[in-house]
């Protein structure tokens, strides 16, 4: 019986040890390297005059079904797809959605380590990540790609601003403290320090509004429903957004009342000049004067965002304004009319002589 | 017996048993979990973030310009951190540099409230503004002994919807751009400037502002964003200022009125080169020649520490400093300038003969034209004089003489030594300002057309065009055929409107007044047709260099000329590389921005023309005006009946006569 109480004890010594020893956090470097099978090299056509032709992806199915960013780099429908050792594919495309800047490809393979995206993840500023890309396409061949370290910087949208930035994703995007912004990079994942997948690494992409790029990558969850729908089959594109650039003129200031001052520097602020009484702009009290700031939560810097932001208004939209009275911050709301349909031509007429509203007389 | 021996055995094996399993694992386990740091140190990122976020806030800004010179302003928001809890909110100078009509503040919990703008420290590029709150939260600031290069450095902004953003990284130095900033390698852009860096304690260790070295204004250092290289104006030092920013005043750095000899920062003792009239070294009783020894208390070696003493200090503030005059000992208390009183040139009255003209052994400077009612036509000195010496200095070269001017001021006293007609004598005179007249009486300096074949068979003369292999630009040129190189020769920069290289015209209008006047005639091209970008600047200045190797140029007559659109790149031009050019002709282009202050180690004399039928003809008559009473030299001259193009030969003329006497002393 002592025989079987030491081997006991011994047995449980070195259980004990063992399971202290497997359950010991994960070394990163085990971590990166699991990651990195899952990553692949796309390489494809160069666009327009010599525009990169490589771009990044992660395989999301053992069958070899691949997520990477919709690029000139998918021109060509075949592309060339290098794993993490070297083995090189041919890549079709299954299926786009450049509303996402999404697009899955499909290679012929079996086995293929994998994202399970029902098991990524998502996190919060100030955490730890990883980022995985073929950025400026150092990984030649059978390497691994680069791997990059920071924090989740910020989690914003990309709608901001209308025109801010040159996408058509205007969805929620992890900003990260990281140069992730590289030719290249698009398609490459973003993780937490312990190899849970968080996003896809978007495009190269500008503010316009601060004139500086943004790293920033696309959350797997906004992706996932899409991702599947393409694999399954199933996936009917959305219908485009309508062009924004368009410029629609379908209210002008003069519609509910107000007459601005003279737009004539670039960035002249949107005053009131002048309210026409009677006028929805007057049962609202809107004052000569007041500086308007707001239009439904949009900061309008001048006069011609203003018109801009009127122009896309429809009927049947209320229309919120705040303005700013001397120190003091007035919000206000108006219906938007259906104009009768000799109004909305005399309004379009107005406008296709670029004459500014002010000029007419009512 | 075996039994208890047995009970025993088995109650000790149990009790070890026991203890096996409920051993802590700590027992066994190898503590190698870097994880578990990582973990901890996330953690206290992002506790410190929180410690400050609720102070931050959203700034955005409406109207104001879209321009500053040439450069686009943005449009985009910016972080502000609050420093009193009555709604003081200070911010970088970056976003106010558009001068914007109206500015609103979003502060953590969504409130939105107008601001007004209140003071801007120009020495640090910081703006404080106001809304009206109470009770808001005000962060702590992080003591300067505790600042560390190496330690954590958490930059945070809120300029991004949902949430603040935040970069880390660490501090990578102290007391940079002449000991004004942390630097920091976390990355720093528009994204949150005007916001906090913080250390990992949660106090603020500084403003996040763009800042560079080598250059100043709200956009300088703005190119160096998200590159590892950030700058923070200490948060001990923006409190210290608060009080006179809240009370209204903008600050700004202080001068002292001095400048030192040599080129080199590092070269040992700093000697005073000049010190400027009315400036607070020359109300002190400095003098030209001094060499000092200590500033604000501290021993000084090296002409950069003084840079480094002086660049974090604000007009109004006092600085003891130490000169050492032969075997004297002085020390003084200065107290520091906003501005220093415009420098005025005192001038002679005559144009000399140039270096390379006449017999080297002769002694002193040759006088090759005496100005009408000049000091120098009233005290008798003419034609083929030579003045051997000014207050008493042995004279050798032009530039020494003008040098010697130059530290003179009008109406102060002179007493030369001339020699005339074989015979030295002694003349004492009044000297007085700049003309701001043209001598058109004024005849060529002879030139000798070259007797032999350039010894450089590449060199090209009369008409050519060159590209610039380094810049992907071109230029056309013309040189006299004749062209000696024993001679020096003026360079005329001619700087093409927008639209049209105006060679043909250009080229018939100054050809013979070169081949005349010993110029040489440089007109690079702008890479668009539509006209001059500011980076260009960097490709002027290699061509101008590069003319300066191949052939015999003299630099005190190197003009730029512009007509027109390219006014606003050829003022540009002029200031910064003020080394390089000596004059700048336009015509019908009025300055754009306010011009530097005038400087005696840079002599910079302009030519105005405009057409008194031109649209700018106001804008250019108070930029002459302005410019006078900067104490610049300037000629400004209306073309009577002309509209806006390019002038008649007559004025023509009188540009390239300009041209020839940019030496006059």
């Amino acid at each position: 019986m002592t025989m079987w109480l030491v081997s006991g004890i011994v047995f449980l010594a070195a259980w004990h040890l063992s399971a202290a020893l497997l359950t010991a956090a994960e070394p990163a470097e085990r971590t990166i390297d699991d990651v990195s099978r899952r990553v692949v090299k796309i390489f494809g056509a160069g666009g327009i005059r010599g525009l990169y032709a490589y771009s990044t992806g992660f395989l999301v199915s053992s069958k070899g079904h691949l997520v990477t960013v919709w690029s000139h780099v998918l021109d060509d429908q075949a592309v060339t797809v290098i794993l993490h050792d070297g083995r090189k594919f041919e890549g079709k495309i299954l299926g786009a959605e450049p509303q996402l800047d999404l697009a899955v490809l499909k290679i012929e393979g079996d086995d293929l380590p994998y994202f399970d995206l029902d098991s990524a993840s998502t996190s919060g500023v100030g955490t730890r990540v990883l980022a995985f890309s073929n950025m400026f396409k150092v990984a030649t061949g059978d390497e691994q790609v680069s791997v990059l370290h920071g924090v989740i910087a910020a989690r914003t949208r990309l709608t901001a601003r209308r025109g801010a930035y040159e996408s058509p994703y205007n969805g929620p995007v992890y900003v990260v403290d990281a140069i992730t912004n590289n030719p290249g990079s698009g398609g490459g994942v973003l993780t937490t320090a312990d190899g849970q997948l968080l996003g896809m690494i978007g495009k190269e992409l500008r503010n316009t509004q601060t004139n500086t790029w943004i790293n920033y990558a696309i959350p797997i969850g906004e992706l996932k429903p899409v991702i599947n729908e393409i694999i399954s089959g199933k996936f009917v594109a959305r219908a485009e957004r309508s062009d924004d650039s368009a410029n629609p003129r379908r209210y002008v200031p003069v519609d509910f009342g107000l007459v601005m001052v003279p737009d004539v520097l670039f960035r002249t602020p949107a005053f009131v000049d002048r309210v026409l009484p009677g006028s929805p702009a007057a049962k609202v009290d809107i004052r000569p004067n007041d500086l308007v700031l707001f239009v439904n939560d949009d900061l309008v810097q001048s006069c011609r965002l203003f018109k801009e932001e009127l122009g896309r208004l429809e009927a049947g939209d209320v229309l919120k304004l705040v303005l700013r009275r001397g120190n003091a911050l007035i919000p206000v709301e108006m219906p938007v009319e259906k104009k009768a349909e000799s109004d909305t031509d005399k309004s379009r007429t107005r406008n296709g002589k670029n004459k500014p509203a002010d000029e007419d007389d009512e | 017996m075996n039994n208890s021996r047995t009970t025993f055995r088995s109650l000790s094996c149990l009790a070890a048993l026991l203890w096996c399993l409920g051993a802590p694992r700590a027992a066994f386990c190898i503590d190698n979990r870097p994880a578990d740091l990582e973990s901890r140190e996330e953690l206290a990122i992002k506790q410190a973030t929180a410690l400050v976020t609720a102070s931050l806030v959203r700034i955005e800004t409406v109207g104001g310009l879209d321009r500053i010179g040439q450069v686009l302003t943005v449009t985009g928001p910016t972080t502000g951190v609050i420093v009193s809890p009555d709604g003081f909110i200070i911010s970088s100078a970056f976003n106010f540099a558009s001068r914007p009509a109206s500015i609103l503040v979003t502060l953590a919990d969504g409130r939105r409230l107008p601001a007004t703008q209140i003071a801007t420290d120009k020495l640090k590029m910081l703006t404080l503004i106001k809304i009206e709150a109470e009770n808001l939260p005000v962060p702590q600031a992080a003591p300067a002994e505790t600042f560390r290069v190496g330690q954590w450095a958490i930059a945070l902004g809120r300029t991004l919807d949902e949430s603040a953003s935040i970069s880390v990284g660490i501090i990578s130095a102290l007391n940079r751009i002449w000991g004004k900033a942390l630097q920091t390698d976390a990355k720093i852009s528009p994204v949150n400037y005007g916001g906090a860096l913080v250390d990992i304690e949660g106090r603020v260790l500084g403003i996040l502002v763009p800042l560079s070295p080598q250059a100043s204004g709200e956009v300088a250092g703005v190119e160096w964003y998200d590159s590892g290289i950030g700058f923070a104006i200490p948060m001990v030092d923006v409190l210290a200022t608060l009080d006179r920013l809240k009370a209204g005043k903008d600050l700004t750095g202080g001068l002292l009125g001095i400048t030192i000899k040599g080129q080199d920062i590092y070269e040992g003792q700093p000697i005073i080169d000049r010190v400027r009239y009315g400036s607070p070294a020359y109300q002190a009783g400095l003098r030209d020649g001094d060499a000092i020894v200590e500033l604000g208390g501290q021993a000084v070696k090296r002409q950069a520490q003084i840079k480094h003493l002086l660049g974090n200090r604000y007009a109004g503030e006092t600085v003891s400093i130490k000169v050492k005059r032969g075997s004297e000992e002085l020390v003084r208390e200065m107290t520091l300038v906003e501005k220093l009183v415009p420098y005025e040139s005192a001038f002679l009255g005559i144009l000399p003969v140039r270096d390379g003209v006449g017999k080297p052994a002769d002694l002193g400077v040759g006088v090759r034209f005496v100005v009408d009612d000049s000091p120098a036509a009233q005290a008798g000195i003419a034609r083929g004089h030579r003045i051997l010496k000014f207050n008493d200095h042995d004279v050798n070269s032009p530039a020494a003489l003008l040098d010697l001017v130059s530290r003179q001021r009008p109406l102060d006293r002179a007493r030369l030594v001339v020699q005339q007609e074989g015979k030295r004598k002694e003349l004492e005179l009044t000297l007085g300002s700049l003309p701001a007249s043209v001598p058109l009486e004024l005849r060529p300096s002879p030139i000798v057309p070259r007797e032999k074949e350039l010894a450089n068979k590449e060199l090209k003369t009369g008409r050519f065009t060159e590209k610039m292999p380094a810049h992907e630009h071109e230029y056309w040129a013309y040189v006299p055929e004749d062209y000696n190189p024993e001679f020096k020769y003026g360079l005329l920069v001619w700087l093409h409107p927008s639209g049209d290289t105006m060679e043909a015209s250009i080229l018939k209008a100054w050809q013979t007044l070169c081949d005349e006047r010993g110029l040489i005639l440089l007109a690079p091209k702008a890479g668009q047709i539509a006209g001059w970008i500011p980076d260009e600047t960097e490709f002027v200045k290699d061509a101008v260099e590069q003319f300066f190797e191949k052939y015999s140029i003299d630099r005190s007559r190197v003009a730029l000329h512009a007509y027109g659109g390219s006014g606003p790149f050829a003022y540009q031009l002029a200031f910064k590389h003020r080394q390089l050019f000596k004059g700048i002709s336009t015509v019908a282009a009025p300055l754009l921005a306010p011009p530097p202050d005038n400087e005696p180690d840079f002599r910079l004399q302009f030519h105005l023309l405009c057409g008194d039928n031109d649209p700018q003809i106001r804008n250019v008559v108070m930029s002459a005006r302005g410019l006078s009473e900067l104490k610049f030299p300037v000629v400004y001259r209306a073309i009577e009946g002309a509209g806006h193009k390019y002038p008649s030969a007559e004025f023509v003329t009188e540009i390239a006569v300009w041209i020839d006497s940019l030496d006059r002393i």
